[in-house]
């Protein structure tokens, strides 16, 4: 039982013969790719036609149509119409929000609010500091409104010498703020800088305060819970702010 | 041409008889479509296993210059050298680490507010807006030279924009944006895909960012007010040079000129500002606005550009998957948008330049006959597949 080796090897002689081909390989499709039937893929789902307006352009004099280009509406975003404009009054809802957090009686607001029993400049109010120290009493030389960061300015005479602080009415370290006295006639001003002259100056308002303290006591009965009632009662818009403190 | 077999290989295979019979060759030739099973029982030269038609190109790899003529990585003049320290690719390696990772957003500047806390803290803060910000193009190394993404903002009319970026946006398939602006990213992992939108959710509360816009324009300002001169004194002398900017420069010895670059009267404002590492206190996509703390150069309704900040850490990598996650969400079919879009644009392009347009436009926004008819076959073919696959199932 002898055999060529080339019987017994039929496919020896291939090496040679792919060795020549070897650049060809790679470009070759195998046998097995020629055999299998090619898979479809399935057809794409039929899209919806864009949606779209033309825009057109016109020849200047003649007004004869020069052009015209596709103008997607402002809501397309990928595919959807759900593109909307942002709310545009942000900053007031911002404001709100804050002002509800910070003060949620209302009693704030409502003691700047443009109201006829509201604080207005000229009146002397007494503010709680809450980091500690002595209440600063003063008159209310302006109200700057800025939502959640409203500001009084109030002006006082310390050891004779003009002193003016300025408060953050939402602010947390302000514990309270109470009228002390109000102006007998409306301020004409906005701002009454002009108190800061001599001749205008109010000086020291720590009388009027000791006077109001004594008021106060003579209505109480000498239980805070009881002079808080009575203080509102009273006094509505004096006590919004002080309710908080008692 | 396509190698063969040596002659003398297939002609002793030919001659035994039972070689013709063996299982192996015999299934593949069944196989082969009839014709080349012809073929190759005629004419044995044609072996079934190599194509029959010459390839062998330039595209091939095949060349009739010698081996060592092919451009190679050590047969350049740069072979051995170092790495270049300028130009383009250069410039990118070296910008890598201050360019932010992700692309950033447009705003608009609604105004300050302050943010009160609990404990008695205020922070002033600065809300931005984002109206309809989606993301125009990417921009990649290969084609542009960098990586970026271009974003737009807010709605424009369509009278107020030139033809050509009308074009644009009809390629894009979203409506014409009232500003439009780039954002450079690290690399190809920055880029977004076209015509989504990006919300203030983008960013998290806590992270840093840069802010970029122009300052409010002040017109034409004197030294004092525009460099902080000191000005001139009231009196001893002094004869209407109260505010002037003094001498402006020394004379005859010094060259007698100007040095370039002197702090003069001039313009003032209106200049590109950038805020670095601002922290990001609130985020609402309800409100669409993102507010950081501090200020912002440039007046209420000014154009901001908004980016992580690119002096500190890019945000975690959870949050950026988690972005681009809510991005693919929202916009699933972002891509098949911008595919239908730009076929569009081009179906309108050959129109626009046959003088065709017109029509297009009678015709409005009803497919054409050919795209009808497209339609049909392939809910037509649908149909059928659906009929075809449940046969199985009954028998």
């Amino acid at each position: 039982m002898s055999t060529t080796p080339l019987a017994r090897r039929p496919l020896s002689c291939l090496k040679a013969s792919l060795r020549q081909a070897r650049q060809h390989k790679l470009l070759t499709r195998p046998m097995a790719t020629e055999a299998t039937q090619r898979t479809t893929t399935p057809p794409p789902p039929p899209r919806r036609p864009l949606e779209h307006n033309f825009f057109p352009l016109t020849d200047r004099k003649t007004k004869a149509l020069r052009s015209a280009f596709a103008v997607y509406p402002s809501t397309t975003v990928a595919g959807k119409q759900a593109l909307r404009p942002p709310p545009a009054n942000v900053l007031q809802s911002l404001h709100e929000a804050q002002m509800k957090r910070m003060d949620p009686t209302g009693a704030r607001t409502a003691l700047f609010a443009k109201t006829r029993e509201a604080a207005k400049v000229g009146d002397v109010l007494l503010v709680t500091h809450r980091r500690g120290g002595e209440p600063f009493a003063g008159v209310c030389l302006s109200i700057r409104r800025r939502g959640v960061d409203t500001a009084v300015l109030l002006r006082n005479h310390l050891a004779r010498v003009g002193v003016e602080m300025w408060f953050k009415v939402y602010n947390k370290n302000v514990a309270g703020i109470e009228i002390v006295k109000r102006r007998a006639k409306r301020a004409r001003r906005a701002r009454l800088t002009y108190m800061r002259q001599p001749k205008h100056d109010m000086g020291s308002v720590a009388d009027l305060v000791f006077a109001w303290k004594r008021s106060r006591k003579v209505f109480s009965t000498g239980k805070p819970a009881a002079a808080a009632k009575a203080a509102k009662g009273a006094k509505g818009a004096k006590a919004a702010a002080g309710a908080k403190k008692k | 041409m396509a190698p063969r077999l040596p002659a003398r290989c297939w002609r002793q295979l030919a001659l035994r008889p039972s070689s013709t019979a063996t299982p192996t060759t015999l299934p593949r030739a069944s196989l082969l479509p009839t014709t080349t099973t012809t073929t190759t029982s005629s004419s044995p030269a044609h072996h079934p296993l190599l194509p029959y038609t010459q390839s062998r190109t330039v595209k091939s790899g095949w060349s009739t210059l010698p081996s060592r003529a092919k451009p190679h990585r050590f047969n350049q003049v740069t072979s051995g050298l170092p790495a270049p320290t300028a130009g383009p690719a250069a410039a990118l390696k070296r910008k890598e680490r201050s360019t932010p990772v992700r692309a950033g957003v447009l705003a608009v500047k609604k105004g300050m507010t302050v943010f009160m806390g609990r404990t008695g803290a205020r922070i002033p803060c600065t809300v931005l807006q984002l109206d309809r910000v989606q993301t125009v193009l990417n921009k990649t190394r290969s084609k542009h030279g960098y990586w970026a993404v271009q974003v737009g903002m807010g709605e424009r009319q369509a009278g107020n924009v030139t033809a050509p970026l009308l074009g644009y946006y009809e390629a894009k398939g979203i409506a014409p944006k009232e500003a439009l602006a780039e954002f450079r990213v690290r690399d190809e992992r920055g880029l977004l895909p076209v015509g989504v939108q990006l919300l203030p959710d983008w960013f998290h509360i806590g992270q840093r960012v840069d802010v970029r816009s122009n300052s409010r324009g002040m017109g034409f300002a004197g030294g004092m007010k525009r460099h902080g001169f000191a000005g001139q004194e009231a009196s001893h002398g002094n004869s209407k040079n109260h505010r002037t900017i003094g001498s402006a420069g020394p004379s005859q010895g010094s060259g007698s000129r100007v040095l370039p670059g002197k702090k003069m009267p001039g313009r003032m404002g209106n200049q590109r500002v950038t805020i670095q590492n601002l922290p990001v206190l609130m985020v609402d996509n309800e409100l669409g606005i993102v507010v950081v703390k501090g200020c912002v150069a440039g007046h209420k309704g000014a154009v901001v550009k908004i980016q992580d900040a690119c002096k500190k850490d890019p945000p975690p990598d959870e949050f950026i998957e988690k972005t681009r996650k809510l991005i693919e969400e929202r916009f699933p079919e972002a891509e098949a948008h911008l595919q239908a879009a730009r076929e569009r644009h081009l179906e309108l392009k050959e129109a626009r330049r046959e003088k065709r347009i017109a029509e297009l436009m009678a015709q409005g926004m009803k497919p054409t006959e050919e795209q009808a008819d497209a339609i049909e076959q392939i809910i037509a073919a649908s149909a059928r597949e659906d009929t075809a696959e449940r046969a199985p199932a009954e028998f």
